[in-house]
């Protein structure tokens, strides 16, 4: 069970890495919806190892919004933007030497938590609260809307990856109530996307800078 | 049961609210903002007498601390909802008055849950039923000031969410039953067995986490916009209470660091935070030259000086913090309602736009002259009274190099407001304003607010001590 679940985390965290390294937005929403897939194989793994009948619900959840819903959503955010980012020479060098810092970061700011705690799936810990920590990145980052919220959502997984490595999961109606603020915050994202591309023509962020001081 | 009845009647309104037009919306809002209020004290005389009031198998539960919060909100929410229908014109989109009361009722359900993952779920509540709300008016900095906001927030939230995580991680490993985990009580009860070094880590995602939504340095960079850019009324909860939500949450959590790590990991960091805050919040103060950023950044002053009061600890260190955030919530809340009635008049935000104040409105003026010395620390208002506590408490508990430096800052910070305070009450507009309309309302609200102030500044009301007895022993533990 160990290795099982250990390798699907380490997939996760190779997704979150390819979705730094991509540059065209259809490719990285495939990523995505690859990553939350993923993660929602890892849930009904444990689910069926450790016997929990409640995390089968919780994976068929996850898939529903995360691989089916969001990715609409998200689809119809970026509908319209230039396929690539218009600005030339960005590499992804080093966007992808920060991540790799990142996944070393993770393993030892995770260290007390990964020592106190002796499940099964414990060693997947680092992985995905590095996948957390690369979403957060890439939110800060982002120059679109787009990129933002796929950071935050590829954050979210992360955070979700590691409640379910580390304790199989928190309480049904936490659980319950996080994804519909996730499900909520992409469909008022997509609404105040809209309007900002009928203001600016563009959802690129760095146009809004109308406040100051 | 007042419980359950506190947190059904704004969803309640706001479902009824959807339908309702005209002035038949205009009553059950008012109405339901009535009610909720009658319901905060029917539940803070139940907490007076019996301690605690517990519903629904313990998932929600309110101590003093959480009664304390729930006033305040319902108390600033019917300022709010008693000025809202000035700044909502009849024609506009409906959705304000039912995302009103929703937001209200996420701000409710974040002080009276006794599970710290439902009042996550809760606190993120409040971003997603705001962010229309401070959008509202449609312009492009209002568009750009909601993306912020939801774009930091949600991050920020989720940071407290890893926190929170790690929490839960720790305890239901160590005790088992996955569902009272991640309630308070528990979690206060288990604290001196849990892991410190985890904990710790918790807390310093748990204080960024919350504290962006407090709106502390370095995490506030979305507040000034947000405020500015809501309707008046929208910025009154914001600034009066939502920040407050914030730090209530920091408050819950802070027992339970102590408890298991000793007192000395979250003291350095709320110092630390709040010192900054504090800083930032001076020299933007003598920056600013929209009067509603003004107001914004002086409420990330307050919310510095109040981490200071939780940090320096002790009896009357949280007292002291735990007044001011009422103090604050009541002198801003009228502040905020009397400048959307500035800015409509003036049709600027702007402090060189506005001059002679005093003779132009002289309801609105008065008023903000009042509110503006309470915000100030001026005696007789009850600010004075909860700053002194705060910084005696830092003096008190050995902390003089801080204390000292908080209240530099406080200095710098007064002198700042004196001087766009100045400003804006003398001279002679450039363009003549509107005259001042429909006053009562915004006499009512200032009168009410500065009134309250006065009292807990001059004589407090009975209880009032007994109260913040209580949440000192409670914050405390």
């Amino acid at each position: 069970m160990t290795s099982l679940t250990n390798l699907t985390a380490f997939l996760c965290l190779v997704v979150a890495l390819l979705l730094v390294w991509r540059q065209s937005w259809p490719g990285r929403l495939r990523l995505f919806v690859w990553q939350s897939a993923l993660l929602a194989v890892l849930t009904a793994q444990i689910a069926l190892f450790s016997g929990r009948r409640g995390l089968f619900a919780v994976a068929g959840a996850f898939a529903l919004i995360k691989v089916w819903g969001i990715p609409r959503a998200l689809r119809r955010i970026a509908a319209g933007a230039p396929v690539r980012p218009v600005a030339p020479g960005r590499s992804a060098g080093i966007p992808l030497l920060v991540a790799g810092g990142l996944v070393i970061a993770a393993y030892a700011i995770v260290l007390p938590v990964s020592r106190t705690i002796t499940l099964p799936t414990s060693d997947a810990i680092p992985l995905t609260f590095a996948m957390a920590l690369i979403g957060l990145y890439l939110c800060v980052t982002g120059r679109d809307a787009f990129g933002q919220i796929l950071g935050f959502l590829t954050f979210e997984n992360g955070i979700f990856g590691v409640a379910l490595v580390a304790a199989y999961g928190l309480p049904g109606i936490v659980e319950a109530g996080v994804f519909l603020d996730v499900l909520v915050i992409v469909l008022i994202m997509e609404g105040l996307v809209l309007r900002m591309r009928r203001e600016h023509d563009s959802i690129a962020v760095d146009r809004l800078q109308d406040l100051r001081g | 049961m007042i419980l359950l009845v506190l947190l059904a009647l704004p969803p309640a309104g706001a479902a009824l609210l959807v339908r309702a037009r005209g002035r038949l919306a205009q009553a059950a809002h008012l109405a339901t903002a009535a009610l909720t209020l009658a319901a905060a004290l029917g539940l803070a005389a139940a907490v007076g007498r019996d301690g605690q009031v517990v519903a629904l198998d313990g998932l929600l539960r309110a101590d003093a601390l959480s009664a304390w919060m729930v006033v305040l909100v319902a108390l600033v929410g019917a300022l709010a909802a008693l000025e809202a229908p000035h700044h909502v014109p009849p024609a506009a989109p409906r959705a304000f008055y039912p995302l009103f009361h929703l937001f209200m009722f996420t701000m409710l359900l974040a002080v009276t849950t006794d599970d710290v993952g439902l009042m996550w779920v809760a606190v993120e509540g409040t971003t997603l039923a705001s962010v229309f709300l401070v959008n509202f008016e449609q312009t492009r900095a209002s568009l750009e000031a909601s993306y912020k906001y939801l774009i930091v927030c949600s991050v920020g939230i989720a940071l407290a969410f890893v926190g929170t995580v790690f929490v839960y991680l720790t305890d239901v490993h160590q005790f088992g039953s996955a569902a009272q985990a991640l309630r308070w009580t528990t979690l206060v009860r288990l604290a001196p067995g849990l892991p410190p070094r985890v904990i710790e880590l918790a807390f310093v995602f748990l204080i960024v986490g919350y504290g962006t939504k407090a709106g502390l340095v370095p995490m506030h960079t979305w507040l000034p916009d947000a405020h500015s850019e809501a309707p008046a009324p929208v910025s009154a909860l914001m600034s009066g209470v939502l920040l407050s939500v914030g730090i209530y949450a920091v408050l819950r959590f802070k027992p339970v660091v102590d408890l298991a790590a000793g007192p000395g990991f979250a003291r350095r960091l709320l110092l630390a935070l709040g010192l900054a805050s504090m800083a930032v919040a001076a020299a933007s103060l003598w920056a600013s030259t929209n009067y509603k950023r003004m107001l914004a950044y002086s409420s990330v002053e307050h919310i510095g000086i109040v981490c200071l009061g939780i940090g320096f600890g002790g009896p009357w260190g949280i007292a002291g913090a735990v007044l001011h955030i009422a103090n604050h919530a009541l002198a801003k809340s009228v502040l905020f309602l009397l400048s959307g009635r500035i800015r409509a008049a003036y049709r600027s935000a702007e402090i060189p736009a506005v001059r002679g104040l005093l003779a132009a409105m002289p309801v609105a003026g008065a008023g903000f002259l009042g509110g503006m010395l309470a915000l100030m620390g001026l005696p007789p208002f009850g600010l004075f009274v909860s700053e002194v506590m705060v910084f005696g408490a830092g003096f008190r508990g050995g902390f003089a190099a801080v204390a000292v430096a908080g209240l530099v800052f406080l200095v710098v910070a007064f002198g700042g407001l004196l001087r766009s305070l100045h400003a804006i009450l003398y001279g002679v507009p450039p363009a003549p304003p509107a005259p001042e309309t429909k006053a009562g309302t915004a006499a009512l609200v200032s009168v009410v607010g500065l009134a309250l102030l006065v009292l807990i500044g001059l004589a407090w009301p009975p209880g009032l001590a007994a109260a913040l007895e209580r949440i000192a022993a409670i914050v405390g533990s």
